[in-house]
């Protein structure tokens, strides 16, 4: 064929995988390509695709559309890419040597009016009878080669989950050819040569048992009683899991990176480049890294839940919730993804179609409370109920709920101000219940889990080195005050007596040096800010250094007070508690971890969030506006905070 | 095509259009009936009828209320399940099948 060596450039053929939502079609390009797909955005936009060298081609998976001629997002791609005006990063924009285009066998019907899109567009077309081994189960018989004539081009049975047919179906796409037919375009017609056509090629008797036991289990998922308590129920487990199952390689990771590091430590001599190192970026990497266990359990299980079918039903439970809020039920996943981590749950919003529904859902995502806010939550809990787990507990809840309600109000405040307009009511498919596709869930997973390591994981990393230098530099000379008591230890005979006064000098030498740092210095300049929510000086660091990334906050706060940032032993957790002021007075008294414990359910101290708002909403100005907001509700919900318990005390 | 903002009584819109359409809300569990209108080619007919909700396509009711649950069937071998939000399915016109009513 001539249009083989129509792309000079990368002097490759490319297929582009067309099809409804729901048929099959990633799982069909898996089965095609294995484990060769990359994931890549169409440049400018958040929308992505994955793509695979297959024999000189390369082949695009595009987003599952129900028709071409939409105006979302999904569709405007799919005709962008399929006219040469785009393609996903690392593909030439080139418009494609063949189409080939994947459809439901168990739902002929509505799939062929794809088709007869597809023929429009004059390209080499092959169509891809998928799930074609359903189909049969079910006692539909399409008689495939009466359809080839119908639509003028080459059509394989086949089925992405066994395998069945997919040789035979590369093997046409080698040699496919433009139609020899054309078909309608005005959407009637389109209807009616459907309907033509499968009165033709398919003979098919509806089982009625299999649609009683999905009526039963639609039914049950969405009622208003059963159903939301299947959904908690569904959560609580899924979440139960990800926690239980995750502790293990977190703390094997955490175990890991602190070996690495005093590998490093040991091995280096003393100075800038092993603080760097040990300090900077290991910490930096390893504090990073340690969430991959949850992100990459959120999103297996996840998809697995997905490809269940049974999440396209909770959307619908939720639905009811988020509407009156500004959101729909599309918000579902992203909001529940973020009580993980704000990043995935905001990429997530990708699925959310309304464009306004979209914004506000990535706005309010950062209010749900992530895993990193629950090391400072479980610090200021046990402060403020030191005798009561009771208190502690509900205290923690507590700190789930407030966050929760702050971003449902907040996505209400936007929906009347600046993304005025009700959210776009739900219509959506539900996919028959099917035992997951694990492949299609390792891939995804996979594939979120590179996206976090190199996105998030480079800034994390830049972000630590430049907070330790921040904090490391300059040095501070040496404290009269240990340089006596080292002078002590040196004199005295006593073992027990050199440690306790070394360690004293230690302690003074940390904190000498956190005040003289650069970061100590910006706490004491900045800290008038902070006086009306009751912070000092050294709670002010804590609070600056945690605007990279919250769960730093406690690491900070212990080498600050004790010199050391061993926070695993409890002695650690009582000396914060029990930490002095530069005066004197307690760093954590009622009123100040009340005020704490509202900055850290309200605050964005993310700062991966904040680039990742960014490119997810198109713009810096949402990032700018969520940072600017989230900061003034955390100041202003800390100040009543602080003041109201001063108050009252 | 008639477009009707909140079509919650059938006895008016029977007036206004053809005998015995309701709207898809007010299909009971288990009835079937066509499809007739979906109002003007706004985005979201749009989207409905490239999701299989066409004129004259065969629906039954599953599950009544908020969302409501329709089986786009005969065509489909039981694999084709919307679930619509009330404010959409109030918009679609439905002619009850014969059969199946009362």
């Amino acid at each position: 064929m001539s249009s083989v060596d129509a792309a000079p450039i990368v002097g490759s053929r490319i297929v582009a995988l067309l099809g409804n939502p729901n048929v099959g079609k990633t799982t069909l390009f898996n089965r095609i390509v294995g484990l060769r797909a990359k994931t890549s955005n169409f440049p400018g936009t958040t929308q992505e695709a994955r793509h695979a060298r297959l024999d000189g081609s390369v082949l695009v998976d595009l987003p599952g559309v129900y028709s071409l001629n939409l105006d979302m997002a999904e569709s405007v791609l799919c005709r962008q890419t399929l006219s040469g005006e785009t393609a996903p990063a690392g593909v030439e924009a080139e418009v494609p040597n063949a189409v080939l285009v994947v459809i439901d066998a168990t739902n002929l019907v509505r799939n062929l009016a794809i088709v007869a899109e597809a023929i429009a567009l004059r390209l080499p077309t092959v169509v891809a009878v998928n799930m074609i081994d359903l189909a049969n189960r079910r006692g539909i018989h399409i008689d495939l080669d009466r359809l080839s004539e119908c639509l003028g081009c080459t059509v394989v049975g086949c089925s992405g989950r066994t395998g069945e047919g997919v040789d035979e179906l590369v093997q046409k796409l080698e040699s496919a050819r433009i139609p020899d037919r054309s078909a309608p375009s005005e959407l009637d017609a389109i209807d009616a040569w459907s309907d033509d056509i499968y009165s033709l090629v398919a003979s098919a008797c509806v089982s009625p048992q299999n649609d009683r036991i999905t009526d039963r289990l639609d039914r049950a998922f969405t009622h208003p009683l059963v159903g939301v308590l299947t959904f908690v129920a569904v959560m609580t487990g899924l979440f139960w899991v990800i926690f239980q199952l995750a502790t293990v390689p977190m703390d094997l990771i955490d175990a890991w990176f602190g070996t690495i590091g005093g590998w490093v430590g040991s091995v280096l001599p003393e100075g800038a480049i092993r603080d760097l190192l040990v300090d900077g970026m290991i910490a930096g990497i390893g504090g990073t890294v340690i969430f991959l266990p949850q992100i990459v359990l959120l999103f297996f299980l996840l998809a697995l839940l997905e490809g269940t079918g049974y999440l396209a039903r909770a959307a619908f439970v939720i639905d009811r919730v988020l509407r009156p809020f500004g959101m729909s039920g599309h918000s579902f996943v992203p909001l529940l993804s973020s009580h993980a981590c704000a990043i995935p749950g905001i990429m997530a919003c990708r699925s959310v179609p309304d464009p306004k529904d979209r914004l506000a859902t990535i706005l309010v995502a950062p209010f749900m409370s992530c895993t990193a806010r629950i090391p400072v939550y479980v610090l200021l809990t046990v402060i403020l109920f030191p005798d009561s787990p009771a208190m502690q507990a509900v205290a923690f809840t507590g700190c789930y709920v407030i966050g929760a309600l702050a971003g449902l109000m907040s996505s209400l405040v936007a929906r009347r101000t600046i993304l005025k307009g009700a959210s776009r009511p739900m219509a959506m498919e539900l996919p028959s219940y099917r035992f997951p596709d694990l492949k299609a869930a390792f891939m995804l997973t996979y594939d979120r889990a590179v996206l976090f390591l190199r996105k998030a994981g480079t800034l994390i990393v830049a972000v630590s080195i430049v907070l330790w230098w921040l904090g490391a530099y300059p040095h501070a000379d040496t404290p009269q005050e240990s340089v006596e008591l080292r002078q002590q230890a040196v004199l005295s005979s006593d073992s027990e007596t050199i440690a306790s006064l070394e360690s004293q000098a230690d302690l003074i030498e940390a904190r000498h040096a956190s005040a003289q740092s650069f970061l100590g210095r910006i706490g004491s300049t900045v800290q008038p800010v902070f006086e009306p929510l009751g912070y000092d000086r050294q709670l002010t660091v804590g609070v600056l250094a945690s605007f990279a990334a919250r769960e730093v906050f406690v690491s900070t706060m212990a080498v600050q007070v004790v010199g050391s940032d061993d926070t695993e032993d409890d002695g650690v957790l009582s000396s914060i508690a029990n930490a002095k002021r530069d005066d004197g007075s307690l760093v954590f008294t009622r009123a100040t971890s009340w005020s704490l414990l509202m900055y850290y359910i309200l605050a964005m101290l993310c700062l991966p969030t904040v680039v990742v708002t960014a490119k997810e909403a198109g713009g810096w100005k949402w990032a700018w506006l969520q940072l600017g907001w989230m900061t003034l509700l955390a100041y202003g919900g800390a100040m009543i905070a602080f003041q109201a318990v001063s108050l009252l005390s | 095509m008639l477009t009707q903002e909140q079509p919650s009584q059938s006895e008016t819109l029977s007036h206004e259009s053809g005998a015995g359409w309701i709207p898809l809300t007010e299909l009971s569990r288990g009835q079937s009936g066509r499809v007739q209108l979906q109002g003007a080619a706004t985005e979201e007919v749009k989207m409905l009828r490239a999701m299989g909700l066409r004129p004259n396509a065969s629906v039954t009711m599953c599950r009544h209320g908020q969302p409501c649950i329709v089986s786009l069937s005969g065509a489909c071998g039981g694999g084709c399940r919307i679930g619509l939000a009330k404010e959409i399915a109030g918009r679609v016109m439905i002619e009850v099948d014969s059969e199946t009513n009362g």
